[in-house]
């Protein structure tokens, strides 16, 4: 057996890091593409305010976050549709109600701990529960993406025409944004914040440079998250990088490397056609 | 046009009302603590307030300025903390790195007749072995009971330029402190010359000065606060330090996750349990009646389970 998966610590961080890379771009095709790309800050801002709530009026602070991040993504959903053309509203005044919170709902605990600590995530450090609740999400997150793939790609393009073609959008908008609350806050306590709004976004818009289909996208960057996550865990583990920035970076240096390919690519492809045009 | 600079006056006038009010409130305050004798004593954090209870015990008035069971070293202070120092007569902090607050905060206050005491000053300070942090020297003095001895001798000395008139009692506090100091340290270095092992696996480089004093070695988890992760490679090589030296305990500290620390413990089959470096101690614990001494006898404790 290799050396790197000799460590208990270690298998469960690839476990829970494949899970994650499977599960997390799927809502972020959707999520990217109704201009949402900055959710997973702003939900965790409210995470951080829902522990403070917690704390505060005697809740389990874990609940306490759980449930704010869920508030806040009903939150981004109404406020969005006040400004239709401009989601990134939404995200900017609900993560300032998060901070806001936090910092005012901080006050009222007596004993405040640390709050970050309860927040605290990291892919080295997951407990055997944190593994089940993971191995517990995976599976309802893909079950709901494969048998609301047809009306997830509407809803993401077009709410009036799924309007038209009969697709009870409100209930699909319901599941999709308790979907992604949950995922969002239950993985930024596992495997941290920057892991998981990073995988949210990089893999999409990177799968969205090559792919030719909505289809194809949601593969792409599902693959693309698993390279990230895997690459980026091995890197760590043998050049002694901090395992969250390492996952992100290689994410960068992907799509980077695929921007840079595709510019090459359709510059020759003009190159060729103005050949072709000039020996007619 | 005109609308706006209208309303924009209306909001100047309540601001400034607001304003006005608030001072007001203040000179009122102003005129009420000065109608007491008692000094008023502020310290940095909890190890700081303790020793200065000892010793000022109900002749000041004493506020701690990071509230219990908030980690020193991300705290800064309220608009009200800072109208309180403008009020205080003696201001006691650690220094050596420890407030990182500490410097803009007395570089803004006008307070002339503030006497500001920094107890880790003229102490021998180990440098700090973390490269990775900006700190020049391990702060962490007060859980040496010798140096706290010293400390508190700073902080009697303060306490006597700013209040002459109780000097004999705060002598005396002195003196008996400083013999359980001395009691401590004896009971220490007693337990821990029985130790069958000397290594110590801790969340943050908090143990440096109680491992010097009394011949243990500390390997700290890197870096261990709450937004920072170690890498899986220094987990690994905790991980062999542990298994080779057969530790049967991975400490973590009450106000950092113990995440890490668990995922260690599991990986070797340690137990996990609490160390506390006293960086500061919930309001519970404070009225349960804990402080330095029964804190550092805890600490002992679970040594003492661990290594022997």
């Amino acid at each position: 057996m290799l050396e790197i998966f000799q460590y208990d610590f270690m298998q469960k961080a690839f476990i829970t890091g494949i899970l994650i890379a499977i599960i997390t771009p799927c809502i972020g095709v959707v999520v990217v593409l109704k201009r949402l790309s900055m959710i997973g800050d702003s939900l965790s801002h409210n995470s951080l305010a829902g522990v403070a709530a917690g704390l505060a009026f005697g809740l389990n602070p874990i609940l306490g976050a759980v449930l704010f991040s869920i508030a806040a993504a009903f939150g981004i959903d109404r406020v969005r549709k006040s400004f239709p053309r401009y989601s990134e509203i939404a995200i900017a005044v609900i993560m300032s109600t998060g901070i806001g919170l936090a910092g005012i709902l901080s006050g009222f605990v007596k004993n405040s701990a640390n709050f970050n600590s309860f927040l605290f995530g990291s892919i080295v450090a997951i407990s055997d529960f944190e593994l089940y609740l993971v191995i517990g999400l995976s599976a309802i997150v893909i079950l709901a993406v494969i048998f609301l793939f047809k009306e997830l790609f509407y809803i993401t393009f077009d709410e009036e025409a799924a309007r038209l073609a009969g697709i009870p959008i409100k209930s699909i908008n319901f599941v999709f944004t308790l979907l992604t609350a949950v995922t969002i806050s239950v993985s930024a306590r596992t495997v941290g914040t920057l892991v998981i709004s990073s995988l949210m976004v990089l893999p999409v818009a990177t799968a969205m440079q090559i792919a030719k289909s909505y289809k194809q996208t949601v593969v792409f960057a599902v693959i693309f998250a698993l390279i990230f996550t895997l690459s980026g865990l091995s890197i760590s583990y043998y050049a002694d990088f901090k395992p969250g920035g390492t996952i992100v970076l290689v994410g960068i240096l992907t799509l980077i490397c695929v921007l840079i390919y595709k510019n090459v690519l359709s510059k020759a492809i003009v190159k060729r056609a103005i050949r072709c045009h000039n020996h007619n | 046009m005109k609308r706006v600079m209208v309303g924009f006056l209306c909001l100047i006038l309540v601001l400034s009302v607001m304003i006005l009010s608030g001072c007001s409130n203040n000179t009122i305050d102003n005129q009420g603590s000065g109608s007491g004798k008692k000094i008023s004593v502020y310290t940095s954090f909890y190890p700081m307030y303790d020793f200065t209870k000892k010793i000022g015990g109900d002749k000041i008035n004493l506020t701690n300025l990071v509230p219990a069971g908030t980690e020193p070293h991300d705290w800064e202070p309220t608009p009200s903390d800072m109208v309180n120092l403008e009020k205080a007569d003696v201001l006691i902090y650690n220094g050596a790195g420890m407030e990182n607050w500490i410097d803009k905060v007395l570089n803004s206050i006008k307070n002339k007749k503030l006497i500001t005491v920094e107890t880790a000053k003229g102490l021998k300070l180990l440098d700090n072995s973390d490269k990775s942090e900006d700190l020049m020297y391990d702060p962490h003095v007060w859980l040496n009971s010798m140096l706290a001895k010293q400390q508190m001798e700073a902080i009697k000395n303060a306490l006597v330029t700013a209040d002459p008139s109780n000097k004999d009692y705060y002598e005396k506090n002195y003196a008996d402190n400083a013999k359980k100091l001395d009691d401590l340290d004896q009971e220490y270095k007693a337990t821990v010359a029985k130790f069958k092992s000397k290594d110590i696996v801790v969340a943050h480089q908090a143990f440096g000065y109680l491992c010097e004093a009394y011949g243990l070695k500390e390997v700290a988890i890197e870096g261990l606060t709450a937004d920072s992760e170690p890498s899986p490679a220094r987990m690994v090589e905790i991980v062999k330090f542990a298994k080779e030296n057969n530790l049967k305990f991975i400490f973590f500290e009450e106000l950092v996750s113990p995440k890490v620390a668990q995922a260690i413990a599991k990986e070797v089959g340690a137990e996990t349990a609490v160390l506390n470096p006293l960086e500061g101690l919930e309001e519970d614990d404070i009225k349960a009646g804990k402080d330095y001494f029964s804190v550092m006898r805890e600490n002992l404790e679970v040594l003492k389970k661990a290594l022997e």
